[in-house]
């Protein structure tokens, strides 16, 4: 398993790194952590010219607290989103989905970032960012821009991020004190999950005022469970309620089939996952 | 793999066959497609495929396996080597043209497409290929059916083959939450970007495009989005780049 | 001079900590890839993306213009140097089977297949210049499924004019050991009852954790060849055979070598290749595939259909069994290839005394990877589906199925037993093993809250699955294996060398890759001789060193070598009583060994082990006529194979909602014989139990209509890891085998070959009240969903539990893969 030949660039700004994708664009690729674009590189299914290595730009990396947000810095590993007080209190969400997130090894090599703008569907933190309702900060050469998650993820591996573009960090609105639950399904641990569904949820004296639940998996990219958000709204968060309330989880999705199941499964899979975890969210 | 798309266009048959007087008018319309040759009814050319991380260029033929115009029928079949060993592509394009069943003049089109990839690609993990085949194909068939019902020009453009009511292509069934389209700056610079004309987004299937920036090579940005594989219609490169 | 080395207590027995893994788990060996020689050469082969496909062109220009490209060649520029890849089990004598060229010389048979070299200073030129070899092919149809490969309406070798490559039959009215079968399902049909089922083995992958390598040096005056292989001896014979090298001029090396499974016990392509390139090129050469080569092209395993039929009488008692298999050779026929359902031929009997018995084998090929030998090969599919029938023929008594078995199996008086195959088991004891098993398992309890909870309607159904397993190991009985038309025999060599300070050196012909050999023919010999444990050197897997040998697998590495071992250990101490009896002034006839130690009956006089070796070494003083040195060596053929038994009780829980397997609890109680090292066999009974419930639950090499695989990674070849498992609880029972003086039985299989049914039985005990009687593996949520809901509209099971030996029954169509 040889790669192509190819340079290896480690800007050490995000300017640097810019200019380096302006200039070798369309024959660079950036590395983010390389849990997925070097098996693609070693299996040559990709021959960039050039490599572009963002770790070691310090400014990408942390989780920050910003008023009414939490900010992560793109080339934060997962490791560390996942033990961060400030994620684990203000999104927790985030952290429920990092923790069952591939394994430990990539847990500490894989950023949040890079596992974002790979945009993968069947990726673990596309629908929790989407469910939160987090805001991408991009950045270009002619400054950055801010692109709000529904319109961030646009298809099958492909992101608002611009050629010459670079996810530099992630605002997620703080959803303090809200239930939150990553319910993933899995046949062996270590795999993609054929399902998964991300929900966080505001309890009110056993009343859900507010859900937010996003889907993994269930299409070309990860999708808001919007219909059972609105069902779920003014529920109470009991069993029955939320079970005829995640029957809509599927309304309209159009997920894949491949070697671990149909679509038709995976719809039915997203109801049953989708109750499993706003109950597990609203019960704390 | 077989896949089959159906839709109807307002034109009458005659007039719809009409449109497919030479290959290369079909070979156009597969996203990602560069035609090098137009020989009778043979076509060379090639196809950059990018998918996320996976960048792959196949490079082929393609030939009418069957014209039959008193059918209203004709078969392509394109076959294409990836340049870097990795497998090859290869498809067979059967497109049927009849009267609408609904009648009105209108002429009912379905496209039927055997496709095969193997090699790596065919092994890229959870069955990704056959998606990314699907949605290819979807935007293949678009790009016929805005040939076919407005006799567009070009073949594609960024205002996109709008949906015909009868459009049935699986690969164009909306996401479920697609987000609302958020205009961004219009990609007015895509046209000039020659190298790729035809790698160019349906609208009415991915939202993404309008979205995109403007960006001096917005229109690799397009080839990736269309990525994908295989062929289609791969195109044998007379000289390999 | 009295004996001075007092050891504590017996080695066998001990859970030594292996004295391999240290070099071993640090990565301080030096494993095939890890080898550099001077001026080595890389090679990439160029594989054919097609499963069928004639060549009409290869243009290597590019590819040799390429940097520090030595030479590319093609199958047509090795045409009369590269011979053909042997089979060493031919079933019958008129089987058929196309010409396996190590490089594809007209046409490619599966996708995979070589079909140019590149060779270049560095891997990752030789890599680079391979995808510079531009190769043309026109596609022919290509044959997949088995089933339609019975039809040979499209062929998978046009030459050969079908695809049936050789019919088996074993009938034991026709052999004499037993009664028609035909008659007894002809009573059953009448007066009692008939179990008939369509089982299907899928395809596997052996999955071995070090990818196969192969490094070639033609400059000595030996040629030496390091393989990753399970088979340096036969390897050695094959490269003479087929190459035509003199063997004497050939020497090949097993380093160590990371896992084989059955996967690294054929003399493959790529290892001919190292070789003719090495001698061409007059440089060592190397060759190492990745995962994916691994992955698509190393062979498979399993992949069978079997149709069964078992009669009983109304109470449960068995009359008779009828097997028939259609087997996927691939596109070629291995190494052990069609012979592998042959290893299973006698064992769909199992444990019970069927009076009547019929096994049909037909052996096919399809544009796939060939498949060959898998951990168990042909055992696991036959217990498999017996022990499938056991179930489902207690579910038509009535009774549990533990009941059942106990109705029909060979109680432990009847040993020795002669099965209805004419295969004589030389000990057990189903009853001891179950009992503890059931004891253990809390078997009584676990039934109870099965009830409750299928009469509560609870989403998660719980389900108990049992095999009572029996094996043949330890291969083999050489005129056994020359009777099946065998290639070779099943002997096992060792030879034993006493240094002069008293350290001991092993050879043995074994060779292993990961079992811990080292450390149990360390115990063997120091128990044996009376040596320190850290005195004795297992020496294995170099022609130089381990002159002969017949290798690792079938579980036979401790039965036969061990044995082995054993005889040229009591040959040595028979070379050194004389010497002891001269040194102590004392008759032969009365020395005694014990403890490591020779005396004189009735004195405190004797010598220790090392001092005589010592003075053998020396040569001053011996008596007349003995020669200097205590060195033996041994050559053990077994006269029968070995039986092990073992009763697996599982436990899994079914979440019906989403189809999910949660396995709750998981027992078992192998009878293995005498254990040397009982942490090794948790060790082997561990990982076998994984890769057997891997088949049941999550492994399936699946291949899609182009017959390129589709799970050729890791990411949908689901290999499961320590966090897809639980903790299991392992315990034994005791029937030294008769055959041999270690009394050992054999364990590196019996995990696999066990677990497979036990699982599947549990998983469906679980939802059989939805009227599911089968599902098919590996058994996936999605089928598992589909089976419990296809009573409301659903295709349940497809392919499976449906009556047969009726063409023109519904369901037989195989449509293998992800749309199942």
């Amino acid at each position: 398993m040889i790669p192509a030949q190819f340079d290896y660039l480690a800007p050490t700004s995000v300017e640097e790194a810019l200019a380096a994708l302006a200039e070798h664009g369309d024959e660079a690729k950036i590395l983010a952590g390389g849990q997925s674009l070097l098996p693609v590189l070693r299996m040559r299914l990709n021959a960039p010219e050039f490599v572009i290595d963002l770790g070691r730009i310090d400014a990408l990396r942390g989780v920050r607290d910003d008023g009414d947000a939490i900010v992560i810095g793109a080339m934060t590993q997962h490791s560390v989103v996942g033990s961060d007080p400030l994620v684990a209190e203000h999104a927790a969400l985030i952290s429920k989905a990092v923790e069952h997130l591939a394994d430990a090894q990539i847990r500490h090599r894989g950023t949040f970032g890079g596992a974002l703008a790979h945009a993968d569907p069947a990726g673990d933190l596309g629908a929790p960012a989407l469910a939160l309702g987090a805001e991408f900060v991009i950045a270009g050469t002619g400054g950055t821009r801010t692109v709000p998650a529904d319109d961030f993820f646009v298809d099958l591996f492909e992101t608002a991020i611009g050629e010459d573009e670079i996810l530099t960090e992630v605002r997620i609105p703080k959803h303090t004190g809200w239930g939150a639950h990553y319910e993933k399904f899995v046949r062996v641990a270590h795999q993609w999950p054929i399902v998964a569904v991300a929900a966080t949820v505001r309890v009110d004296g056993g009343t859900i005022a507010e859900a937010r639940i996003g889907l993994t998996n269930m299409g070309s990219t990860p999708l808001r469970a919007r219909a059972v958000e609105e069902a779920l709204a003014g529920q109470p968060a009991t069993e029955d309620a939320v079970r005829s309330a995640a029957a809509k989880a599927a309304d309209g999705a159009n997920p894949p089939s491949d070697l671990n199941g149909d679509a038709d499964y995976r719809r039915h899979l997203a109801t049953v996952l989708t109750r499993r975890a706003v109950l597990a969210a609203a019960g704390g | 793999m077989d896949l089959t798309h159906r839709f109807t266009v307002p034109t009458s048959v005659e007039e719809t066959w009409a449109h497919f007087q030479d290959i290369a008018s079909v070979a156009e319309c597969f996203p990602g497609a560069t035609v090098t040759a137009v020989e009778g009814d043979t076509f060379q050319g090639s196809c950059k495929v990018k998918l996320g991380p996976i960048a792959l260029v196949y490079t082929g033929s393609g030939t009418f396996l069957e014209k039959d115009e008193q059918e209203h029928r004709f078969v392509v079949e394109a076959k294409g080597k990836d340049k870097r060993g990795n497998g090859t592509a290869g498809a067979t394009v059967t497109l049927t043209m009849a009267d609408a069943a609904a009648g009105g003049g209108a002429t009912d089109v379905q496209v039927v497409t055997d496709l095969a990839i193997t090699g790596k690609p065919a092994q890229f993990g959870r069955g990704v290929m056959q998606d990314v085949s699907d949605k290819l194909l979807g935007q293949f068939v678009s790009c016929l059916e805005t040939r076919l019902a407005g006799g567009a020009p070009e073949p594609s453009g960024e205002s996109g083959p709008t949906s015909a009511p009868g459009e049935q292509s699986d690969a164009a069934a909306p996401a479920v939450d697609a987000p609302p389209v958020s205009v961004g700056p219009a990609p007015a610079a895509q046209r000039e970007a020659p190298a790729a004309p035809h790698t160019e987004r349906d609208d009415s299937l991915d939202l993404g495009a309008t979205v995109l920036p403007i960006l001096a090579r917005t229109y690799w940005k397009q080839g990736v989005a269309v990525l994908g594989v295989l062929a289609l219609v791969i195109w044998w490169l007379a000289s390999r780049d | 001079m009295t004996a001075t080395q007092e050891r504590p207590s017996a080695e066998i027995g001990q859970s030594r900590r292996r004295k391999e893994d240290q070099r071993l788990i640090t990565g301080r060996t030096r494993w095939t890839d890890n080898i550099q020689l001077p001026g080595m050469l890389h090679i990439a082969m160029v594989r054919s993306p097609f499963a069928h496909a004639t060549i009409t062109n290869i243009d290597t220009s590019e590819a040799l213009a390429a940097t520090n490209v030595v030479t590319v060649l093609t199958g047509a520029d090795l045409a009369a140097e590269q011979g053909t890849l042997p089979t060493a089990w031919n079933i019958t004598t008129d089987q058929k089977a196309a010409a396996h060229l190590p490089v594809a010389v007209e046409r490619v048979a599966f996708a995979g297949e070589i079909v140019a070299i590149v060779v270049a200073r560095s891997a990752a030129e030789a890599r680079d210049a391979a995808e510079l070899v531009d190769v043309d092919y026109e596609e022919l149809p290509a044959v997949l499924d088995l089933k339609k490969a019975a039809t040979d309406e499209v062929l998978a070798h046009p030459d050969l004019g079908t695809n049936k490559s050789a019919f088996w039959q074993f009938d034991s009215a026709g052999a004499g050991t037993g009664t028609s079968v035909d008659d007894a399902i002809a009573e059953a049909r009448a007066n009692g009852i008939l179990i008939e089922r369509e089982y299907r083995q899928q395809r596997l992958i052996p999955a071995f954790m070090e990818p196969r390598s192969f490094v070639c040096d033609p400059t000595g005056e030996q040629l030496t060849l390091w393989s990753s292989t399970q088979i340096p001896h036969i390897t050695r014979f094959f490269l003479a055979v087929v190459l035509g090298i003199p063997e004497n001029k050939i020497r090949v090396i097993a380093p160590d070598v990371g896992g084989g499974f059955g996967g690294k016990l054929q003399f493959v392509a790529e290892e001919i290749i190292a070789v003719l390139v090495a001698r061409r090129t007059g440089k060592p050469c190397k060759f190492t595939e990745t995962r994916s080569e691994s992955l698509m092209t190393a062979h498979h395993g399993r992949d069978q259909w079997q149709t069964l039929t078992l009669a009983a009488t109304k109470d449960g008692t068995v009359t008779g069994l009828k097997v028939d298999l259609l087997c996927d050779l691939g596109a070629y026929a291995g190494t052990v290839g069609g012979g592998v359902p042959i290893l299973g031929a006698f064992m769909f009997n199992a444990i019970y005394k069927f009076p009547a018995y019929q096994f049909n084998c037909t052996n096919l090929f399809t544009n796939k990877t060939l498949t060959d030998a898998y951990r168990g090969a042909g055992r696991p599919e036959a217990t498999f589906a017996i022990e499938r029938l056991m179930d489902e023929l207690a579910v038509e008594v009535g009774v549990d199925p533990l009941e059942i078995r106990e109705k029909n199996w060979i109680t432990h008086e009847e040993f020795p037993f002669t099965s209805v195959c004419g295969l004589v088991y030389d000990s057990g004891n189903y009853e001891a093993a179950t009992a503890k098993a059931k004891e253990m398992f809390g078997y009584d309890e676990l039934r109870a809250e099965q009830r409750r909870r299928r009469e509560s309607g609870d989403p998660v159904q719980l389900g108990i699955g049992i095999s009572t397993f029996t094996e043949m190991c330890g291969l083999a009985p050489s005129r056994v294996l020359g009777s099946l038309n065998y290639g070779a025999g099943g002997w096992e060599h060792a030879a034993i060398r006493m240094l002069p300070t008293g350290k001991v050196e092993v050879i043995t012909g074994i060779s292993p890759h990961g079992q811990g050999h080292e450390t149990a023919l360390s115990q063997i010999v120091a128990d044996r001789l009376g040596v320190a444990f850290e005195d004795v050197e297992v020496l294995h897997g170099d022609t130089q060193i381990s002159h002969k040998g017949m290798d690792t697998y079938g579980s036979r590495s401790l039965v036969v070598g061990g044995e082995a071992v054993v005889r040229a250990a009591d040959k040595v101490i028979e070379r050194a009583k004389p010497i002891a009896a001269h040194l102590l002034e004392a008759s032969v006839d009365d020395i005694e060994f014990s403890g490591g130690r020779f005396g004189v009956r009735g004195t405190d006089k004797g010598l220790a082990i090392g001092e005589i070796a010592l003075a053998s070494f020396a040569a001053h003083n011996l008596p007349d006529g003995v020669e200097p040195g205590l060195d033996a060596d041994a050559t053990f053929d077994p006269d029968s194979f070995s039986f092990p038994h073992g009763t697996h009780l599982c436990a899994v829980e079914i979440d019906t909602e989403t189809g999910g397997v949660t396995m709750r609890k998981y027992v078992c109680v192998d009878d293995i014989g005498n254990i040397v090292n009982p942490m090794i066999v948790a060790g082997q009974v561990h990982g076998g139990l994984v890769q057997g419930i891997a088949q049941a639950l999550f492994e399936e090499a699946v291949h899609d209509d182009a017959g390129t695989l589709v799970s050729g990674s890791f990411v949908d070849y689901l290999v499961p890891t320590a966090a897809d498992t639980i903790s299991f609880d392992i315990e034994h029972t005791t029937s030294p085998s008769t055959n041999t003086m270690l009394g050992t039985k054999g364990v590196g299989e019996a995990g696999t070959i066990a677990s497979t049914p036990a699982v599947v039985n549990a998983v469906v005990d679980a939802i059989r009240h939805f009227g599911v009687n089968d599902v098919r593996m590996p058994c996936t949520p999605e089928r598992i969903w589909r089976a419990i809901h296809s009573r409301d509209g659903g295709d349940g099971t497809p392919g499976a539990a449906m009556p047969h030996f009726s063409e023109e029954e519904p369901g037989r169509d195989s449509v293998e893969g992800a749309d199942q």
